[in-house]
């Protein structure tokens, strides 16, 4: 029987399938719960998967070997993000100088407040790393902690908790700023909520839901591409 | 075979931009050049390849659940971080607010108005 336990544990199959029915479970799960904003269907999936370990005595370490067989698809999945920021090409081509105004500082601000709140806090130097690409989506912020260090799974949480807290404070602020363009709600939503604030834009229509993947995808590019080497710069 | 085809580009691309960033040692992800690499591509081409397109099609509704054994590691890193929690979550929280706020204050501040906007039009000329 022990033996049993220590093949299955042994083999990426069990890791793979485990996954994949947590995550389906949790979609499930997700939608009978009537779709809530404040809890993603990959938390509920990843509770899930936490229990299932639990109770199959699956070491977490022996988990991540095994799994590696299925997140190697994260990279190719990344790579293919590029087409629909190829197919967003006349919205960024149409408002290039608003967004040249606004993206960089909104996304540079987005990881500066957090760093340095944590910082002030007296955090030390891997929960900053893992703080900083907190709006960035999870495939380019796992590029990210490659390239600055931190710890993945408490980068995952916090973009996890950000993605539904902007949903939470956008709707909030467009109330109290008397905003309704749906195009700036879009790009906030995008800007700072990543994947999360992408589902809650297209709930307020396709023209918001547009702007937020093109906010997204231009935030994760350019925190990809500056954050490390601002990282380094300061020798952290 | 469009899949596969589609695939295989965007392996290929990966491992060039794997190869990119090791020759060069800039610090990007591999993933992350490849995208580069793959949009430089498609611009340049002005088309877009329909094998390409399939596979991307397939693989990006994938990734919620490619990062999910990620996100697993939280619940085993409560410990780890204990002690730290309580600035981690401040910084989460008054962090998101502020970024939202200067976001939506930058983009009313630069962004044209929306042509359809009717009450906006009769005020401008």
């Amino acid at each position: 029987m022990s033996e049993l336990h220590a093949s299955l544990i042994d083999t990426p199959i069990l890791a793979v399938a485990l996954t994949l029915a947590a995550y389906l479970g949790g979609i499930h799960l997700f939608e009978r719960m009537g779709r809530p904003s404040w809890c993603p269907a990959v938390l509920i999936g990843a509770v899930l998967t936490a229990a299932s370990l639990w109770l199959l005595r699956y070491d977490y370490a022996d988990y991540q070997r095994n799994v590696t067989w299925l997140t190697l698809l994260l990279g190719p999945a990344t790579v293919a993000l590029a087409v629909p920021l190829y197919q967003q090409r006349q919205h960024i081509f149409a408002l290039w100088k608003p967004i040249l105004c606004c993206l960089p500082l909104a996304a540079a601000l987005a990881a500066l407040y957090a760093v340095l709140i944590a910082w002030l806090l007296g955090a030390p130097p891997d929960v900053l790393a893992s703080l900083a690409p907190k709006s960035v989506t999870a495939p380019l912020a796992m590029g990210i902690i490659e390239q600055i260090g931190g710890s993945l799974s408490l980068m995952l949480g916090g973009l996890l908790i950000t993605g539904v807290l902007t949903t939470i404070f956008v709707s909030l602020l467009a109330r109290l700023l008397k905003i309704d363009d749906k195009r700036l709600l879009g790009f906030a939503l995008g800007v700072n909520g990543h994947a999360i604030g992408i589902v809650r834009a297209f709930e307020l229509g396709p023209t918001a839901g547009a702007f937020a993947s093109l906010g997204m995808s231009l935030t994760g590019i350019f925190t990809a591409l500056f954050l490390p080497l601002v990282w380094r710069l300061f020798g952290l | 075979m469009k899949l596969l085809r589609g695939f295989l580009w965007l392996l290929g691309f990966q491992l060039l931009g794997h190869a990119v960033v090791e020759l060069l040692s800039l610090p990007v992800s591999h993933a992350m050049a490849g995208l580069l690499l793959l949009l430089g591509w498609l611009l340049a081409k002005r088309r877009l390849n329909e094998s390409v397109a399939t596979a991307s099609q397939a693989l990006i509704p994938l990734l919620a659940m490619l990062i999910m054994p990620g996100v697993v590691g939280v619940f085993f890193v409560i410990d780890e971080f204990a002690g730290h929690w309580t600035a981690i979550m401040v910084a989460l929280g008054v962090g998101t607010f502020l970024s939202v706020l200067t976001t939506l204050w930058l983009m009313r501040r630069f962004m044209p108005r929306e042509a359809a906007n009717a009450d906006e039009r009769e005020r401008q000329p």
